[in-house]
């Protein structure tokens, strides 16, 4: 049937234009070409999934869904990997480790992204994940000759790799409960029968694979060390990206149960207390770093904190407020993990009191970063309160207003380290030379600063399509295509 | 539910009975004559010399990589060989792209000099 | 396009502000000049609507935009008008601005253009919050405000500068997204009252909210606003960030404003049975807080942090007047927020250009300032006298009013709140006098202070400008209070209808 193909273009265009870029690579071997090639590929597979936004539909055997909301959540992965792969090209350069693999292999997670956040079946589901993993594990060693560039990578991988363990037992335990793999007829078999105690296991191990992936606490260890070690853009790429795409599949994945899971005051509580326990610890833990790499990796723990609460709502409000959220803290993190390595890799400066009087020298660059910084810390009008006030809205609407009231005081501290920044950059004179940064960067970030605050103050557009994708996300339990 | 499992139950059993009882009846009864030749650790293989943690040169590492990546590619193309008449000209794009695919990476190994020994 | 004149005056500041980067970043003089220019425009916008204003009505400039801002499922938009509460001091701070932009004109110049620039995005959202009638956009311009006044104490403050930004920031930040639940679930109540999820002030003035649910978002959403007025016990932050404030300290005249402001238009229309409820309690703490903020100022060694309690005090007035619910009492309320913008302003930036000559506001420092500063000692005279409650200056209208109609009070039922509030006014004499004592009178002791200039004409016109306004206000109360009779007596009377109506039903 070509109407697979028309539907699933983007992702076959993704994976093709990802073998393109390997034959790219073998005959030039010129990583600049790399470069600006996947920086295409990005622009043009987000233009398809923009211009193939209003189709949907089961595709290849009902394995793939596709809909407006994989199309909106693939925009934000090609949007996540462009800005990635436009900012890393200094910082690889300069850590002598700019090789044209690391696009390929940034542009396969990609599409690993996508397959994830398209899945219809659990073993495309399970495929997906692992695609994005294993290429982010790759991307976390790619300073092979740096001790923790190597601890990050073996960290990430071992932990990811426990955690898929997790994710494929609770598929089988599904499967064993419910002799399907297909989420949808997963659905109704449970609709039909009951949900039995195995399903149930295999539900929260799912779940828990899911956990890990998106660094919610008990499972967010790993997510310092791995951003610390990493190099920086990969660690915005691990942040934005990844977690987005861990972030859509979850909200596939609970949509589909939606009229079990709200039933069942248990999954509310846990769902609720996890929120609740990783918005608490990610922003207690970001009080107290002063290398602003681990700074940004708790706060993004502390951001996963905040999404989760729109899925402890379990409302359309809540995952429509997290589709939103995703966007924002693409732009706004890849921002501050951009300005990070930017001036990270000249001068090796990693401390927010390395940043003193970052205004005097570069005020655009310093203005960026302090958007970036106000947004995350959820302050109007900027984009990052939209997302924040979204998922706390359905929270409020879903009775969880002590939820919400916990999520407005964490963010409340979070204000402190996020500020210490700006404190830093605005309000304390240099110390030593002036720290150097191509100008042209600088333009850069003040756009994606600009888009932040767009983002804030005009959220509608964006907001109604969200909402509108979300309607998609849900498949009739029957066959309905 | 439980019952269905029975079979692989009897069979560990089975198993663990045996290996047991084999051994122990080898230790009982078996003749004991101990010569120098027989108390090595691989009696007619390699002597073994030196330490065990020794370096191996990644090159073996990338060619054991690479086998296993053309050894699953193998593995695929037999189901699909028994049933090449079900699937069709369908099942032959799909073969080819598969292989295309493959060959892909293939060229981009002997690109990189993957395979260049030295 | 009458209609969109209310938001073109809203944003002018802000689009004004954009020009200030194409300047030379050396030159402060071009940056200045453009900030003033911009801030009469907008002064003159404001003026136009406060004289094209109908009293006698209610809610005029409505403009609306943005409908079904946050998507579909909630009626949030952009939605601003005015009546008479909000008029009066949204001219009020649109008046301050220039005097501001005067005020700091020697003091600012490193990095003059991002001063300016933050200081009109203040103004925007100043003038949106005393303008916005949808509580979310309310909530937009109430938490945007704090991005410029951080950089504005931050950067541009006195030594401890960063660390009372910060604290002010977070402050600010803690009790206003508690507000933010309040708004949220305020919107919810309203959908579930049959309707949708509303924060249009219109729709919600119109629920009939039980008494239970108004208790609980009284007090969220009264924090926010008491640690902005500041209430004893939520005034910490105040004395800090008053003496690290730039001259700009004068802003935290108009700041401070916006909390009562709200306290009337929020807490007391949309909660009207939890208020006159919490009117002794809340009337306690204004008490307390009028008598302790004298107390503490009286022994502050510090020109700017006595200033601060005093002001701490003044505070505790507008919130008895408010929550007296007599129209006396509430005109009185208005007046003295106009008053205490005026004198602390003004008092604050007299002192702040004494700091800018001699580098130090402790009062021991000082003494005998009269003989080679007369023009300086007669501004600080005048402020002082109002700021007590001289008669005919301003600030004796307003406590006048707010007194007598604390003492009729039927809500409060006793006058005793007003008998101890009038020990306040002694009590300031009590500690602005003595002040004025140890700056100004006395022999000039030490070589420094003799050598301290009088003001330059710049400073002349600043202070003429508010000692202008403090006496008109004390001599012709009048052309203010009609601004805002009409909408006084409709809160006291709405908000008498609606709680006998609850005690009714009950």
């Amino acid at each position: 049937m070509p109407n697979d193909y028309l539907l699933s273009l983007p992702i076959l265009a993704a994976a093709g234009w990802s073998v393109l870029l390997i034959i790219l690579e073998a005959m030039l071997s010129r990583a600049a070409l790399t470069r600006v090639f996947a920086m295409l590929g990005f622009a043009l597979v987000g233009g398809l999934s923009v211009i193939g936004f209003p189709l949907q539909g089961l595709a290849f055997s009902e394995m793939l869904r596709i809909g407006g909301f994989q199309h909106f959540a693939n925009i934000i992965f090609c949007l996540s990997g462009l800005l990635v792969v436009a900012l890393s090209e200094k910082y690889l350069d300069d850590e002598n480790v700019h090789y044209g693999e690391y696009y390929i292999v940034a542009f396969i997670s990609v599409v690993g992204m996508m397959l994830l956040a398209a899945a219809a079946n659990m073993a495309i589901l399970f495929i997906g994940l692992e695609m994005m993993s294993i290429a982010l594990y790759v991307l976390a060693g790619l300073m092979r000759r740096d001790v923790r560039s190597n601890e990050a990578a073996m960290k990430y991988f071992l932990l990811g790799a426990f955690a898929s363990g997790l994710l494929l037992y609770g598929i089988s335990l599904i499967y064993g409960a419910t002799g399907e793999l297909a989420l949808h007829k997963i659905a109704i078999a449970i609709q039909t029968g009951s949900a039995s105690m195995l399903f149930w296991i295999g539900f929260g191990l799912l779940i828990t694979g899911f956990l890990f992936k998106i660094s919610a606490v008990p499972f967010h260890q790993w997510t310092p060390d791995v951003y610390d070690g990493s190099p920086t853009p990969a660690a915005a790429f691990m942040s934005t990206g990844a977690k987005a795409a861990a972030f859509s599949a979850l909200i596939v994945v609970v949509t589909n149960f939606s009229t079990l899971l709200q039933n069942s005051p248990t999954w509310s509580l846990v769902i609720s207390s996890i929120a609740l326990a990783t918005m608490v610890v990610g922003n207690i833990a970001a009080l107290a770093q002063e290398n602003l790499k681990r700074m940004l990796a708790y706060s993004s723990v502390a951001h996963a904190g905040y999404m989760l609460v729109g899925i402890a709502a379990a409302t359309p409000d809540g995952y429509s407020g997290i589709m939103f959220y995703t966007l924002v803290y693409t732009l706004m993190n890849i921002g501050a993990f951009g300005v990070v390595a930017l001036l990270e890799s000249k001068e090796n400066l990693l401390l927010a009191s390395d940043y003193a009087g970052l205004f005097k020298h570069r005020p655009m660059l310093a203005g960026a970063m302090a958007v970036f910084m106000l947004s995350l810390a959820g302050v109007p009008p900027l984009g990052g309160f939209i997302g924040k006030y979204k998922v706390f809205a359905a929270a409020v609407d879903a009775k969880l207003t002590w939820l919400a009231l916990a999520g407005v005081l964490a963010s409340a501290v979070s204000a402190y380290y996020y500020l210490r920044v700006v404190y830093f950059m605005f309000m304390r004179d240099p110390v030593g030379e002036a720290i150097s940064a191509p100008a042209t960067s600088s333009l850069a970030f003040a756009l994606i600063a600009v888009a932040v605050v767009l983002l804030g103050v005009f959220p509608t557009e964006i907001l109604r399509i969200t909402d509108a994708a979300l309607k998609f996300a849900q498949l009739p339990t029957q066959t309905g295509f | 539910m439980i019952e269905s499992y029975l079979p692989i139950f009897a069979q560990i059993v089975v198993a663990i009975v045996l290996g047991v009882l084999l051994s122990t009846l080898g230790v009982l009864i078996g003749p004991k004559r101990k010569t120098a030749q027989k108390l090595t650790t691989y009696e007619s293989g390699i002597e073994p010399v030196g330490a065990a943690k020794e370096r191996v040169s990644v090159k073996y590492y990338l060619v054991a990589m690479l086998f296993i990546v053309f050894d699953i590619e193998v593995v695929f193309m037999y189901p699909w060989a028994v049933s090449f008449r079900e699937y069709g000209i369908a099942g032959l794009l799909s073969m080819v792209t598969f292989a295309l695919l493959l060959l892909a990476g293939y060229f981009y190994i002997i690109k990189k000099g993957a395979l260049e020994w030295d | 396009m009458e209609s969109s004149v209310l938001s073109l005056v809203i944003f002018l500041p802000f689009l004004l502000s954009f020009p200030l980067f194409s300047f030379n970043r050396a030159q402060h003089g071009t940056a200045r000049w453009y900030a003033l220019l911009s801030s009469l425009l907008v002064f003159a916008g404001a003026l136009y609507l406060a004289l094209q204003f109908n009293p006698s009505s209610g809610f005029q400039f409505e403009h609306t935009a943005l409908q079904n801002w946050l998507g579909d499922s909630m009626d949030v938009k952009y939605s601003v008008a005015l009546d008479g509460t909000s008029m009066l001091l949204f001219a009020f701070a649109a008046f301050m601005f220039p005097v501001v932009v005067l005020g700091s004109w020697e003091r600012v110049t490193t990095n003059a253009r991002e001063y300016y620039f933050f200081l009109l995005m203040l103004e925007t959202c100043i003038l949106g919050i005393f303008s916005a009638v949808d509580l979310f956009l309310y909530y937009m311009f109430w938490e945007a405000m704090l991005i410029p006044m951080y950089f504005l104490i931050g950067v541009w403050g006195g030594n401890g500068r960063g660390d009372a930004a910060t604290k002010f920031f977070i402050y600010m930040l803690t009790a206003s997204l508690v507000m933010l639940i309040g708004i949220l679930s305020l919107g919810y109540i309203s959908r579930e009252m049959g309707g949708t999820f509303t924060t249009d002030y219109h729709k919600l003035l119109q629920l009939e909210l039980p008494l239970s649910v108004q208790n609980i978002l009284f007090w969220l959403f009264g924090l926010s606003f008491f640690v902005k007025a500041p209430l004893f016990p939520l005034h910490t932050w105040a004395a800090d960030v008053y003496s690290e404030s730039p001259t700009g300290a004068v802003l935290t005249g108009v700041l401070l404003k916006m909390a009562t402001y709200a306290l009337i238009r929020f807490n007391v229309m949309l909660f009207p049975t939890a208020s006159a409820n919490f009117a002794p309690l809340v009337c306690t703490l204004a008490v307390v807080a009028i008598i302790y903020g004298a107390l503490v100022a009286m022994s502050q060694p510090n020109a700017k942090r006595l200033l601060a309690f005093s002001s701490v005090s003044h505070l505790g007035f507008i919130v008895l007047g408010i929550f007296s619910f007599t129209q006396e009492a509430l005109q009185g309320a208005m007046i003295l927020m106009v008053n205490s913008g005026l004198t602390t302003g003004l008092l604050l930036m007299l002192v702040g250009w004494l700091e800018e000559r001699r580098g130090d506001v402790r009062l021991s420092e000082f003494g005998g300032l009269k003989k080679n500063m007369p023009m300086f000692s007669a501004a600080f005279l005048i402020a002082t006298f109002a700021s007590i409650g001289l008669p005919g200056l301003s600030g004796f209208i307003g406590e006048f009013l707010t007194l007598s109609g604390a003492f009729k009070s039927t809500t409060l039922q006793t006058g005793l709140y007003a008998m101890l509030a009038a020990l306040g006014v002694i009590l300031s004499a009590a500690y602005m006098l003595p002040m004025v004592q140890k700056i100004f009178t006395g022999e000039l002791t030490s070589e420094r202070n003799a050598a301290l200039s009088d003001l330059t004409p710049r400073e002349i016109l600043v202070a003429a400008l508010l000692v202008a306004m403090i006496i008109w206000i004390g001599v012709a109360p009048n052309s203010f209070l009609k601004l805002s009779e009409t909408s006084s007596q409709a809160v006291i009377e709405f908000v008498t209808q609606k709680s006998a109506s609850q005690a009714l039903a009950k």
